[in-house]
């Protein structure tokens, strides 16, 4: 895809290389990121003076909004054949999942309602016994 | 969103690294260039975690500089256009309201937040229903939707919208403790 204004992530038009690429939860995010600091931290000079200012944002970002804090719990959530965003968001009803993932009906997903609610309500579970 | 995804950049080496840890040497200069930075097509570069291979290195003539194809793994936050996504509020005035997503600026026109909201000043500038049931102010966390998207060179600035369903403050407790 060539054209910026084409690109529609509702619809799933976003360029060739990120849809194929993996794309990661807030969550698990978090743990790279996370990983990465302490490394950094264990190598002597203070983390803060050597990571970028993206890097800093985002540790803060992912950390405040990330659902799962287990790492168990993420894994397991990766695990199951969910989207991102809804790991991301994590919506309570079948409306909401829809509304904020309109993709999950379309491209042969083919996920009926029930089976969104069947995926909502796992990705509840595993949040609850995390 | 984040990605994880695998980039190639063409590295350049002074023969002053040349030695048993050239590729150690390599691999942190790659850190140091590209770690932080923001391209239009894969966003802002947080974080590299692995290096998938390193090419043939080439000398250059004239200089001795040896360039090597090195392909990397790397989180990258790319925003789009029509994803949904969760931020926090930066600065809020009569205009809208910014907001922060990681790396990102989001910038919400009061335009695209609902009617029944209301600008009100003071020393907490906010945007607030009439009823007084939801606020939103600095450092509220807001559920938005992504319209438009402005790239340069070092940047990705958005336009977001709270003006749709189950969008605006995030009201779920468990999100904000």
């Amino acid at each position: 895809m060539s054209a910026e204004e084409e690109e529609n992530a509702a619809e799933l038009k976003i360029p060739d290389e990120f849809l194929k690429a993996k794309c990661l939860m807030n969550s698990e995010v978090a743990l790279i990121l996370e990983h990465k600091y302490e490394q950094l931290q264990q190598m002597g000079d203070d983390p803060m003076n050597q990571v970028s200012q993206v890097f800093e944002k985002s540790l803060q970002y992912v950390k405040r909004f990330s659902r799962y804090k287990n790492p168990d719990a993420v894994r397991q959530v990766r695990e199951y054949p969910s989207l991102c965003v809804l790991g991301n968001l994590c919506p309570e009803t079948v409306e909401e999942a829809i509304a904020m993932v309109p993709s999950i009906k379309t491209r042969g997903r083919a996920h009926d309602d029930e089976a969104i609610e069947k995926m909502l309500n796992d990705l509840s579970l595993i949040k609850k016994f995390e | 969103m984040f990605f994880h995804i695998v980039l190639e950049r063409n590295m350049q080496l002074h023969p002053r690294h040349f030695g048993r840890d050239l590729r150690d040497k390599l691999v942190a200069k790659l850190m140091k260039d590209v770690e932080g930075t923001c391209s239009g097509r894969h966003g802002f570069i947080v974080a590299i975690t692995g290096i998938e291979s390193v090419g043939k290195g080439l000398i250059r003539d004239g200089t001795g500089f040896v360039t090597f194809p090195v392909k990397y793994q790397c989180v990258v936050f790319r925003p789009f256009k029509g994803e949904i996504l969760e931020a926090v509020v930066t600065m809020v005035n009569k205009m809208g309201f910014f907001a922060e997503a990681g790396p990102v600026q989001i910038f919400v026109s009061n335009h695209l937040i609902p009617d029944d909201m209301e600008f009100q000043t003071g020393d907490m500038p906010n945007y607030t229903t009439s009823d007084g049931s939801v606020k939103i102010q600095k450092d509220s966390e807001v559920r938005l939707k992504i319209i438009g998207t402005r790239v340069d060179a070092t940047e990705i600035f958005c336009i977001g919208t709270i003006k749709d369903d189950f969008l605006g403050v995030i009201s779920d407790p468990g999100a904000t403790s």
